[in-house]
C-alpha cells in the first residue's frame, strides 16, 4: 500500500510559518530535524519505504514518502537504514537496586516504586544504546500486592519526576509465587484470599466513604442553612448542625479504590494455569481492569484468557533471562507468546530479567518469540505499540504516528537480526545515543 | 534419554543449506546416511533411489551442539548431587555414575539442538571426578557414551572452600593440589589406590584435566599449575581470560567458556569476543542447570551480537568442542564418515529468529518440533 502524505495541522511550507519557526527555533534552540529513512517501521501502520520522518519541538510532525521539508532543516541521512519507535521492556528493573522491589509487608498498595528510582545507575546507558526508550518498573513479585508501577522514559535526566511518562500505571499483584523450590500449593491458597479479602474489605471502604461523603454534604447544607437563618429573624432559630465524624482515609485502600473503579489496572503476576485462572476470577469477581503478568503457563489456557479480552505481557520468553529454574518456570514453552497472540490474545513480551541491565535484550526477547511462532511484526509490536497500549501511555509513545513524541531509534538493518546496530536512539527529538564508529 | 524411535536407518536429507562447520556452507545439498554414519555430503540434491528421504529444502542443517560443560542429568529435581562434599579430593569419582539420561533437562536440551555434552562435577572439590562425555541419546551404550572418563576436574573457585575441611584458603587450596599431586609422583606402587592412579595418570601420562578458575587470579594459578607439573589442561569458566589472553595463547590451553548471561554488563560480553580474537580457542558451556541458560546456542548469539566472528561462534559450538573434548573423529561437524548427529533449523543458527525443527543422533530422529 502506498502511504499518503501525513501532515500535522500547520501548513509548514507557508512563508509566514516559516518565519515563525524560524523565530521559535532560535528562541528555544530547537531545530526541525527530519530524518531520510530507508525503511520506517511505523508500528500502527505499514512500513514506509523510503520516507521521511519531520520532527518538530519533539513530536512527529509529518512522515511518508512525499513530506515536504521546511527550509533549515536538520536533515539526517538514513537512506539505508531502519526507523522505529523505542523499544519498551515493560518487564524492567532499570533503575531499581533488587532489595528496593519488595516490601516485607504483603498488601501495600499504598507503595509507590517512583519512591524506589535511583537515576544515577549507569546500567541505563547500554540499555538506551539498544534502541529502549522507556520502561516500566513494577514492584517485584514476593508481596501480594507490591505496589504501583511507573513508566519512565530513559531521557538521561537525573530528576526522578522528568524521566516519569505515566506514574501508577498499573498496581503490581502477585499469586502462587514460590519463595523457594519447594511446593507453593498452600502459599497459593493464602494469596488468593488475602487479595480477595482486601478487595472485599475497600468495597466497604467505598461504601462507608460515600456514606460519610454524603453525610459531611448534608451536613455543610444545613451549616450553610443554619448560618444564613442565624443571620435572619431570631425566634426561627434552630438547633445548630452537629458535624459528622472525621472519615479517617487509608492511602492504601484510596489506591485499591482506584483499581475498583478501574483507575489503574491490577497487573497480577501469576504463572502456573490455577494461579492465572485465580486473577481471571478475581477480576470476573470484582470486575478491575486485569493485566495478567508473566503468565509462564497461558498457553495452556489460551481461550480462557482470549474469552476475557485481558492483555496480557509475556516474559521472560526463555529461561535464559533469568537467574536460576524456579519452580514456576518448570512448564516454561518458548512458544507461549505465540499461542497466545495467534488465538487473539493482546501480548506484549517483557525481558524479565534479572537485573536492570537485562532489558538491553528486548529486541533478542522479540526474535526468540519470533523463532517460535511469533509473527515478526506482531512481536515488534510487542515491545513498542503493545505495551504502550497497555500501560496508558500509547497517546504518547509506542509507535510513530503524527502527534506523538519523538521517541524513535535508527538501526542498520532490520530489528530481530543479530548482527543489526542500533545507529542512534532519539527521545523527544533530542539525540540521546549515537554510535561510534569502532563500536 | 528420549526413547529412539527405530533403529538407525538408511537417510537421505536434503538442505536448503548445509554448514558443515570443516567445509563451509553448501547449497542446495544432500546427507546420506548409512548405519548412523554420515556416509556423503554433497552439493547435488538428488537422492539415491529407495532411500528414505527427509526434504528440508527450506531448511539449515548443522552438526549437533556440544555442550563443552554442564551438570544435565545428574540433579534430583532441583537437588544436585554433583559435589561430594565430605572429601576434598576425589579424583576417583566417575561423574557418569550419577547421570539419569532421562531427566527432564536433558530432554530439555536436546530439544534446543545439544546431542553431546561434557558432563562434570560442580565447583566444590579442589580434586574433583571424571568428567564425560556423552550424547544425549542413543539404545547402546557404546552409541551414547563417547568417553565414561574424560579427564579430572579441579575447581580453584571459592565454591571449594570449606570452613570444615581443608582447604579453607586459597593458598591452602593450591597447596593441596600440589601435595596431592607431588604424592601420585611419587608414589611407589606398593598397594593398588585409585585416586592415586588417576592423579599419576595426570602427572605422567598426559591424562586431561578439566581446570575450573574464573577471576585472572585464579587462571593465573591455573596456568601456573599447568606449566609446573606439564598438565595436559583444559580451563573452564575463565570469564576474566581477556585480561590475560596472550599468557592463555601463549601456553596453547583452550577454553570452555562461561555461559553469556543475559544480564550482564557489555564489557563482560565483550570478553570472549577478545579472547577468540586472541587465538584461543573457545567452546561453549552451559553449566546447565545450575543456570538458566539451558539454550547453549543462546551463548553463541549473545557472543555474535557483541562482535564474534560467526564462523568463530560456530566452530564453538560444534568442531573446537569436539576437539577439545577429545572427541572430534566420531562428532563436530558434517563430514563423511563422521557420526549424523544433526540438528534441522529454520534459518541460520547463529539468528534468534531461528529455532530448532528436529534433531538426528546416529541418524536416528530424537526429537521433532510438533506445529503450534
Amino acid at each position: 500500500m502506498e502511504n499518503p502524505v501525513v501532515m500535522g495541522h500547520k501548513n509548514i511550507i507557508l512563508i509566514s510559518s516559516l518565519l515563525l519557526l524560524f523565530t521559535f527555533t532560535s528562541a528555544f534552540g530547537s531545530q526541525d530535524i527530519a530524518i531520510r529513512a530507508g525503511h520506517i517501521l511505523t508500528i500502527s501502520d505499514n512500513p514506509i519505504e523510503n520516507g521521511i520522518v519531520l520532527i518538530k519541538d519533539g513530536k512527529i510532525e509529518a512522515l511518508g514518502r512525499n513530506v515536504v521539508l521546511p527550509a533549515d532543516v536538520r536533515l539526517i541521512d538514513a537512506n539505508d537504514k531502519f526507523v522505529m519507535p523505542g523499544l519498551i521492556d515493560s518487564q524492567s528493573r532499570l533503575f531499581v537496586m533488587d532489595s528496593e522491589l519488595n516490601e516485607s509487608r504483603t498488601i501495600a498498595p499504598e507503595l509507590n516504586i517512583l519512591d524506589a528510582i535511583d537515576p544515577f545507575i549507569k546500567e541505563y546507558r547500554e540499555v538506551l544504546a539498544q534502541g529502549v526508550t522507556a520502561v516500566c518498573v513494577a514492584p517485584g513479585s514476593r508481596g501480594l500486592i507490591g505496589g504501583r508501577s511507573a513508566v519512565l522514559k530513559l531521557n538521561g535526566s537525573k530528576n526522578v519526576d522528568r524521566m516519569v511518562l505515566k506514574a501508577d500505571a498499573t498496581l503490581k499483584a502477585a499469586v502462587g509465587i514460590s519463595t523457594s523450590n519447594a511446593s507453593s500449593s498452600l502459599a497459593r491458597l493464602e494469596h488468593y484470599s488475602s487479595i480477595r479479602e482486601a478487595l472485599i474489605a475497600t468495597k466497604v471502604y467505598m461504601q462507608r466513604k460515600e456514606k460519610a461523603d454524603r453525610e459531611l454534604a448534608e451536613y455543610n447544607r444545613k451549616k450553610a442553612e443554619y448560618e444564613k437563618k442565624d443571620s435572619g429573624k431570631e425566634t426561627e432559630k434552630k438547633e445548630k448542625p452537629k458535624r459528622p465524624a472525621r472519615f479517617r482515609s487509608s492511602p492504601a485502600s484510596d489506591v485499591l479504590a482506584q483499581v475498583l473503579r478501574k483507575e489503574i489496572p491490577l497487573q497480577i503476576e501469576a504463572h502456573r494455569v490455577v494461579d492465572i485462572l485465580n486473577a481471571l476470577r478475581l477480576a470476573d469477581e470484582f470486575g478491575f481492569s486485569l493485566i495478567l503478568d508473566k503468565c509462564t503457563e497461558g498457553y495452556l489456557i489460551a481461550d480462557e484468557i482470549a474469552r476475557r479480552k485481558v492483555p496480557v505481557i509475556i516474559g521472560p520468553v526463555s529461561t535464559s533471562f533469568v537467574d536460576m529454574p524456579r519452580l514456576e518456570y518448570r512448564n516454561h514453552n518458548m512458544s507461549n507468546a505465540a499461542i497466545l497472540s495467534k488465538r487473539g490474545v493482546k501480548a506484549a513480551l517483557g525481558v524479565s530479567g534479572r537485573d536492570g541491565a537485562s532489558s538491553k535484550f528486548i529486541t533478542l526477547a522479540a526474535a526468540m518469540a519470533a523463532a517460535n511462532g511469533m509473527d515478526k511484526s506482531a512481536a515488534l509490536r510487542a515491545i513498542t505499540l503493545t505495551p504502550a497500549e497497555m500501560l496508558g501511555v500509547a497517546d504518547r509513545i509506542g509507535s510513530l504516528q503524527v502527534g506523538k513524541d519523538a521517541d524513535l531509534v535508527i538501526l542498520n538493518g532490520h530489528p530481530l537480526d543479530i548482527r543489526t546496530r542500533v545507529e542512534m536512539v532519539m527521545i523527544e527529538g533530542k539525540v540521546v545515543f549515537e554510535r561510534k564508529s569502532q563500536q | 534419554m528420549v526413547k529412539a524411535a527405530d533403529a538407525p536407518q538408511n537417510l537421505a536429507i536434503r538442505a536448503g543449506r548445509i554448514w558443515t562447520v570443516t567445509d563451509g556452507v553448501i547449497t542446495d545439498g544432500v546427507i546420506i546416511i548409512k548405519n548412523g554414519k554420515i556416509q556423503a555430503v554433497r552439493k547435488n540434491p538428488d537422492v539415491p533411489a529407495g532411500m528414505k528421504l527427509l526434504d528440508f529444502s527450506d531448511k539449515d542443517v548443522m552438526p549437533g551442539l556440544i555442550d563443552a560443560h554442564c551438570h544435565l542429568g545428574l540433579s534430583l529435581d532441583i537437588y544436585s548431587e554433583i559435589d561430594e562434599t565430605v572429601l576434598a579430593v576425589t579424583p576417583d569419582m566417575q561423574i557418569l555414575d550419577a547421570f539419569n539420561p532421562l531427566a527432564d533437562d536433558v530432554k530439555k536440551a536436546l530439544r534446543s539442538g545439544v546431542t553431546t555434552v561434557l558432563l562434570a562435577p560442580g565447583n566444590k572439590n579442589p580434586i574433583a571426578g571424571q568428567t564425560a562425555v556423552v550424547k544425549l541419546s542413543g539404545k547402546k551404550t557404546k552409541d551414547w557414551i563417547l568417553k565414561r572418563s574424560a579427564g579430572v576436574k579441579f575447581s580453584l573457585r571459592d565454591d571449594a572452600l570449606m570452613s570444615d575441611r581443608r582447604p579453607t584458603s586459597r593458598a591452602g587450596l593450591l597447596a593441596l593440589i600440589r601435595e596431592e599431586l607431588n604424592n601420585a609422583k611419587t608414589h611407589e606402587q606398593d598397594k593398588p589406590d585409585l585416586r592415586i592412579e588417576v592423579l599419576k595418570s595426570v602427572v605422567d601420562a598426559n591424562f586431561p584435566v578439566y581446570i575450573c578458575a574464573y577471576t585472572i587470579d585464579e587462571i593465573v594459578s591455573a596456568l601456573t599449575l599447568v606449566d609446573e607439573y606439564d598438565l595436559n589442561a583444559v580451563l573452564i569458566g575463565a570469564q576474566q581470560g581477556d585480561e590475560i589472553a596472550n599468557m592463555i595463547a601463549g601456553q596453547n590451553i583452550p577454553v570452555i567458556y562461561s555461559p553469556l548471561l543475559l544480564f550482564s554488563r557489555d564489557k563482560d560480553l565483550k570478553r570472549v569476543v577478545k579472547m577468540a580474537d586472541g587465538g584461543i580457542k573457545i567452546a561453549f558451556s552451559s553449566t546447565a542447570p545450575r543456570t538458566a541458560l539451558s539454550d547453549l546456542r543462546t551463548s553463541a548469539i549473545t557472543a555474535v551480537r557483541y562482535g564474534l566472528d560467526t564462523e568463530a561462534a560456530l566452530k564453538s559450538l560444534t568442531i573446537n568442542a569436539a576437539e577439545i573434548l577429545g572427541v572430534s573423529k566420531r562428532v563436530g561437524s558434517i563430514q563423511k564418515g563422521k557420526d549424523a548427529d544433526l540438528v534441522i533449523l529454520n534459518g541460520d543458527p547463529l539468528q534468534p529468529t531461528s529455532s530448532v525443527e528436529m534433531v538426528i543422533i546416529n541418524g536416528t530422529i530424537v526429537y521433532q518440533r510438533q506445529k503450534i
